[in-house]
């Protein structure tokens, strides 16, 4: 940039402002302004990418309790999506039309904001929620460089399980869950057949394929960043695992070049495939609309390219988060904290047992969490997603060992990493020279 | 003219009637589709008629999701821009048809202009605009955006048809002794009247169908409107209920087709005078 | 004072009178275009010399480096060539099957206005439920179009309708000619119903066939009409943003990625809006050569 760029730099929002005013009539603005401060209460509104039925029905209880107990707030629940919560946020962010609560994004997309200044610090909320009651170290992924905290995990998700159906394996004569993926491919192909594929793993353009894609990098030994965070995809690693991966597409669906999270969640529940990738959510879903199969699905943690390569479960560490842009904070607090209550929070949950599983030990070992028809049915499942995501890492925090990313939820944003999988399994391009691309991509998005 | 015989005539009516049925088979599916119950959907192979048809999925959509609310948001935005967009440019047709001041030759090309404009290239300075103004994420700021294609396209619509009205008829009441205004209001409103009534139509359906202004300038629940209300339910990261998709589908069309069972004649008269003489 | 020069004198204050009412009829008219359009359209290529961050709205002024580095980009050239690839597509599709229709509901034919209206249909539907509805015909695994296809035997396997190429290109070319054809339609089939009988009647008795008369006679008359719908529909389907965006994305990898999809993108996807101004209106100096033959072609017929 040249200095004169520089040094019209801090007056970029006055100018986009002025550009504004000048353009309408001052009674334009009037109008708009009476109809937004005509609400007196104060309304609060609350974003989540997680919405199902069931979810959307506990948030409403807690809302309806929390208006009881505070009169004069008002809560406003909108869902957002995985996939299109970057762009709205975006948006939001730009026009200062911000919720004031905003909870499930993943820990490395609240780091990503906070680097740039866009969230506030959420020191106080944990001290009022009690951080004694979390589980030792549970925030740590919050933590930002400046020694603050930049969220609070709202649960703990192990996001990519490797899930079966018993009843096909047995048909196909598997006696063993698949351990590496060697194993993983010949159970697909066994079990593939009359309809139904081996597994829904995603090949579209977006988060989704970009998230599980670095579990496999991380299954075949290898890793995006190295700890301190240098670019280290272009690997051996990261070919091993294109290479798995494409061998794998013939036993996806064919419009699994397209899939993201509810196309591949759908494809296990519905049937369609043998297997499935997902968090705990399955348990519920096939138990409300394919109970058919409710006793002959199991879960175990995904496969690794080999069996002296440590499993690696992608936690997205569900956050809860205040931008800083956003009015009313203190209700905004109260309202944040008052989300992690018991009776509330062990509904919220119930509404997908499994799915997202509690961060404080108090609730954890609460016997009214334990009371629950699917957290009963499912023990070893339940047991093993806790115990895998709470060893769980994502892009943001890559191993114990990794520096905390703030530009993880800017590379996933950029689809880059998705680009990369679609290039060379839907074009067939050479992995080398694909790698070698994104590696530079990488290094393009860390610096700018 | 010579008759076709009977058998060629079967022909062609079987061929049109094959072809028709063709191009309306989605939307005869997507109607089959949101009556069936959610376990008849992932059958394999599917049923083609329902086996037990149900109404849960729309009792479900107005019950359980924000639809109603989505279909109120469009209603209001639709009708304000419509109603916004009528007063001014029957009034600005009307000028630009029947007055003779200077630029009213630049003027008319520039309207024929915007009205090519693709709305991407406004998108980012008008969110601005919004957001300089705090008028971001209200309905208000889509009235406004919803102007910039939908006056101009009315304006030209609303040309032609006045063009169409002879001006004999206005002249005879001025020498009667009627003022201008008076005349445009005695003579001239009435004759335009279908005129009004189908660009109104056209108006109401286009903002009815927007999306990329409702995507970048609305982000709250309480304004969005249908369209992108209606897609945010697709994109969900737990389930994808296709009947439910199918059901609000259906409901999202059913003021076009009301439009379509009553005032279908405005339609295609729209069509035959600003959309396609030009 | 001469009677006539009275006369003359109330004329011209009556116009100048006139003049001003005219003026203030259209005045809210010059004033939303001047607000909402024309200033947007001037800050639009303003914007694009700057770098903004989106989600802070902070940068500086790049002069023109989002002009030169866009044109140096691969992303720029390769939307360009799939927009014009959807656009010629779709256009030359919609023309065919909008021609042809309107020849068979040009004869007598049984319910001739139910069949009007429901080809018509797709037309006014919004194209998000277009898209719903044809994602749900496409889906892998329980469209029906994958399972006629299996049943007739066409094809053994699913096929991936929206996620491979070519198909993906060929999807969206469709279902745009499906949503849009109506308007070719509609448009020719007025003008169908003009043309005189005693015409076809002539060529008749020159020995024309159906085929020939076709070309022969009825051609020749929609020539005008037609040169009109192309430069129409090939400018909206240009900047035809909604029904790319939802069937595909621009997926798979780039491929059905169009210019309006990557102002979209590059403003709340990669946050770089001042990059985004530049591409909507490098997309529009593109488009301005069909506009401006448009507006000669109006002007000329208007002149007449």
């Amino acid at each position: 940039m040249t200095p004169k760029g520089l040094s019209m730099k801090a007056s970029r929002r006055q100018v986009l402002q002025g550009m504004g005013a000048a353009g309408l009539a001052a009674a334009a603005g009037t109008l708009g302004s009476t109809q937004r401060a005509s609400a007196q209460d104060v309304t609060l509104r609350w974003w989540s990418p997680q919405s199902s039925p069931a979810q959307l029905a506990a948030y409403k209880t807690q809302i309806a309790a929390f208006e009881a107990a505070n009169p004069g707030i008002k809560v406003l629940f909108e869902p957002t999506s995985d996939e299109g919560y970057a762009p709205q946020l975006a948006a939001a962010f730009a026009s200062g039309e911000l919720p004031q609560v905003i909870t499930h994004l993943p820990s490395f997309a609240v780091q990503t904001y906070y680097a740039q200044g866009l969230v506030e610090p959420f020191d106080d909320v944990i001290q009022a929620i009690g951080t004694d009651k979390y589980y030792a170290g549970a925030n740590d992924v919050y933590k930002a460089a400046d020694g603050k905290y930049v969220g609070t995990g709202i649960g703990n998700t192990a996001a990519d399980m490797l899930w079966l159906r018993r009843d096909l394996m047995e048909k196909a004569g598997i006696g063993d869950a698949p351990r590496t993926w060697d194993e993983l491919r010949s159970a697909c192909q066994k079990m593939q057949g009359n309809g139904v594929y081996g597994a829904p793993l995603p090949y579209g353009l977006n988060s989704m394929t970009s998230l599980i894609f670095i579990g496999f990098i991380h299954r075949a030994g290898g890793s995006v960043f190295s700890p301190d965070l240098d670019v280290a995809i272009d690997s051996q690693a990261t070919y091993d695992a294109l290479e798995f991966y494409k061998s794998m597409q013939e036993l996806c669906p064919p419009g699994a070049t397209g899939y993201s999270w509810g196309e591949s969640l759908t494809a296990f529940v519905s049937g369609a495939t043998a297997t499935g990738i997902y968090a705990g959510r399955v348990l519920a879903n096939v138990n409300a609309q394919n109970p058919g199969i409710a006793d002959q699905v199991t879960c175990v943690t995904y496969p690794t390219m080999s069996s002296d390569i440590p499993a690696w479960t992608f936690n997205d560490f569900p956050s809860v988060f205040i931008p800083a842009g956003a009015q009313h904070k203190d209700e905004a607090k109260k309202l944040a904290a008052y989300l992690f209550q018991p009776p509330g929070y062990i509904e919220q949950l119930h509404a997908a047992p499994g799915h997202v599983l509690p961060v404080l030990k108090t609730i954890a070992e609460d016997p009214a969490y334990q009371n629950n028809e699917i957290i009963q049915k499912y023990p070893e499942e339940i047991d093993l997603m806790a115990a895998s995501a709470a060893a769980g890492h994502n892009l943001g925090y890559e191993t114990p060992e990794h520096q905390s990313n703030a530009k993880a939820g800017e590379i996933i944003a950029s689809n880059a990493l998705a680009e990369m999988v679609q290039r060379v399994v839907l074009s067939g391009e050479d992995a080398k020279a694909v790698v070698g691309d994104t590696a530079k991509r990488l290094e393009e998005l860390m610096n700018s | 003219m010579q008759r076709p015989s009977v058998g060629s005539r079967i022909l062609v009516n079987i061929v049109t009637w094959t072809v028709v049925l063709t191009v309306a088979f989605p939307l005869i599916w997507m109607v089959l589709t949101s009556i069936k119950p959610q376990s008849e959907l992932f059958r394999i192979p599917p049923t083609f008629l329902p086996q037990s048809i149900t109404f849960e999925h729309y009792w479900r959509l107005l019950t359980e999701t924000p639809f109603l609310n989505y279909f109120r948001n469009s209603m209001v935005l639709s009708v304000s821009t419509t109603v916004v967009v009528i007063v001014v440019a029957t009034l600005g047709s009307y000028s630009l048809v029947r007055f003779r001041y200077r630029g009213r030759e630049a003027l008319a090309t520039l309207v024929l202009f915007t009205y090519l404009l693709p709305s991407v290239v406004l998108i980012i300075p008008l969110y601005l605009m919004m957001v300089g103004l705090g008028l971001s994420n209200t309905v208000f700021s889509l009235v406004i955006a919803y102007t910039t294609f939908a006056l101009p396209y009315a304006l030209w619509l609303l040309r032609s048809f006045m063009a169409g009205i002879p001006e004999d008829l206005e002249s005879a009441a001025l020498v009667d002794g009627a003022s201008r205004i008076g005349a445009f209001v005695d003579v001239i409103l009435p004759q335009a009247l279908p005129g009004i009534i189908s660009t109104a139509l056209f108006t109401f359906i286009l903002s009815w169908n927007e999306y990329l202004y409702a995507l970048v300038l609305v982000n709250s629940d309480s304004v969005r409107p249908l369209t992108t209300g209606v897609m945010n339910m697709l994109i969900t990261s737990f389930n994808i209920e296709w009947s439910l998709l199918m059901a609000a589908s259906v409901m999202m069309s059913v003021p076009l087709i009301i439009i379509f069972a009553f005032l279908q004649s405005f339609l295609t008269r729209g069509f035959g005078a600003g959309a396609v003489k030009g | 004072m001469s009677f006539s020069a009275v006369a003359r004198k109330n004329t011209d204050t009556l116009d100048r009178r006139y003049a001003i009412l005219g003026t203030v009829l259209i005045a809210p008219t010059v004033l939303i275009f001047c607000s909402v359009i024309l200033y947007p359209l001037v800050s639009a290529i303003y914007l694009s010399m700057f770098s903004i961050y989106t989600p802070t709205l902070e940068g500086g002024w790049v002069g023109l480096d989002n002009y030169t580095s866009l044109l140096a980009s691969g992303r720029f050239w390769n939307a360009l060539g799939n927009t014009l690839v959807w656009t010629v597509g779709t256009l030359v599709l919609q023309i065919v099957c909008g021609v042809a229709v309107a020849l068979l509901l040009n004869q007598s034919i049984v319910f001739r206005s139910l069949a009007r209206s429901l080809i018509l249909f797709p037309y006014f539907l919004s194209t998000v439920v277009a898209v719903l509805v044809w994602r749900w015909l496409f889906n892998d695994l329980y469209g029906i179009l994958n399972h006629m296809m299996l049943w007739a035997g066409i094809v053994d396997m699913p096929v991936n309708w929206l996620g491979a190429m070519p198909n993906a290109m060929i999807s969206i070319i469709v279902v745009g000619a499906w949503k849009y054809f109506p308007f070719v339609v509609i448009a020719v089939l007025a003008r169908l119903q003009t043309i005189p009988d005693p015409l076809y009647e002539a060529a008749r008795i020159d020995g024309a066939g159906p085929i020939a008369r076709f070309f022969d006679v009825t051609l020749p008359q929609l020539r005008e009409v037609l040169t009109v719908i192309i430069l129409l529909r090939a400018i909206w389907d240009f900047k035809e943003f909604d029904l790319i965006w939802l069937m595909t994305g621009g997926g798979p990898i780039n491929s059905t990625q169009t210019l309006p999809l990557v102002v979209y993108q590059e403003a709340f996807g990669l946050n770089q809006m001042g990059m985004a101004s530049a591409y909507a209106v490098t997309m529009m100096i593109v488009m301005l050569a069909f506009m401006l033959i448009y507006l000669r072609q109006t002007r000329q017929k208007e002149s007449i």
